[in-house]
């Protein structure tokens, strides 16, 4: 298993996603998911290439 | 922009539509369009089927095709371009990598049979609530009309009832 530190996100793997994302459909904060600045980064790059991709929504209609 | 080569990770959604007529005739299509545009494709494979998560024009389902290629940025643009315009992809990602996985290397250009592929047929909500809302107002007119019925024979025993009183308050007097 890779280090926090090393933890990168995969857009095509949405289970992992969502538990990053609130009800609503945004992207927890860093204070929530503990993640550090550069791993939150990660976070919303895979998350908003799974939204471009029709994997996660935008947002609750 | 310069012509270096370089790995990419490519994801196509295709359009149920086209696939239903064969999976791997638009598969082949998003290859050789790929290849016309000199993009080296290393693995192209089905990814998946499955509902979209928010519509994307009439769409509420699309199969997603899986792909690595080597390519300059030029001509990966050339061929998005082009896919955008026609073909079977209705949308599509390019994004960096560092290298091809062994695992993906694997699958390489993956050939499946046409029947492999299980597409539910397309739920138009849409249309379903029209059908729903036309049936609705159906009931609803059958009803008033027997309700209007029910009022005008009400109307028409009563009237009937005094006739009748009057006639016979009239024999008496």
């Amino acid at each position: 298993m890779s280090s926090k530190k090393d933890r990168t996100f995969d857009f095509k793997n949405v289970e992992e996603l969502q538990t990053f994302i609130t009800p609503l459909g945004k992207i927890m904060p860093a204070k929530r998911t503990g993640l550090s600045g550069r791993e939150q980064r990660r976070l919303k790059t895979a998350v908003k290439m799974a939204r471009q991709l029709a994997l996660l929504s935008y947002g609750v209609q | 922009m310069t012509n270096k080569i370089h790995t990419y990770q490519a994801v196509f959604l295709l359009d149920n539509e086209e696939v239903r007529k064969g999976f791997n005739q638009a598969k082949d299509w998003v290859q050789t369009c790929l290849e016309k545009h000199n993009v080296d494709v290393k693995v192209l494979r089905l990814w998946g089927e499955r509902a979209l998560a928010y519509p994307i024009g009439s769409r509420q389902r699309a199969t997603y095709l899986l792909g690595w290629v080597e390519a300059s940025g030029e001509a990966v643009n050339e061929a998005k371009r082009e896919m955008y315009l026609v073909g079977p992809a209705f949308r599509i990602m390019f994004l960096r990598a560092d290298e091809i996985p062994a695992e993906e290397m694997e699958f390489g250009i993956e050939a499946i049979d046409d029947s492999a592929v299980d597409i539910p047929e397309e739920i138009e909500e849409f249309e379903i609530v029209e059908e729903d809302v036309a049936e609705e107002a159906a009931e609803s007119k059958t009803e008033e009309n027997t309700d209007e019925q029910a009022g005008k024979k009400a109307a028409d025993s009563s009237d009937e009832s005094e006739a009748v009183a009057a006639g016979e308050e009239n024999k008496e007097n």
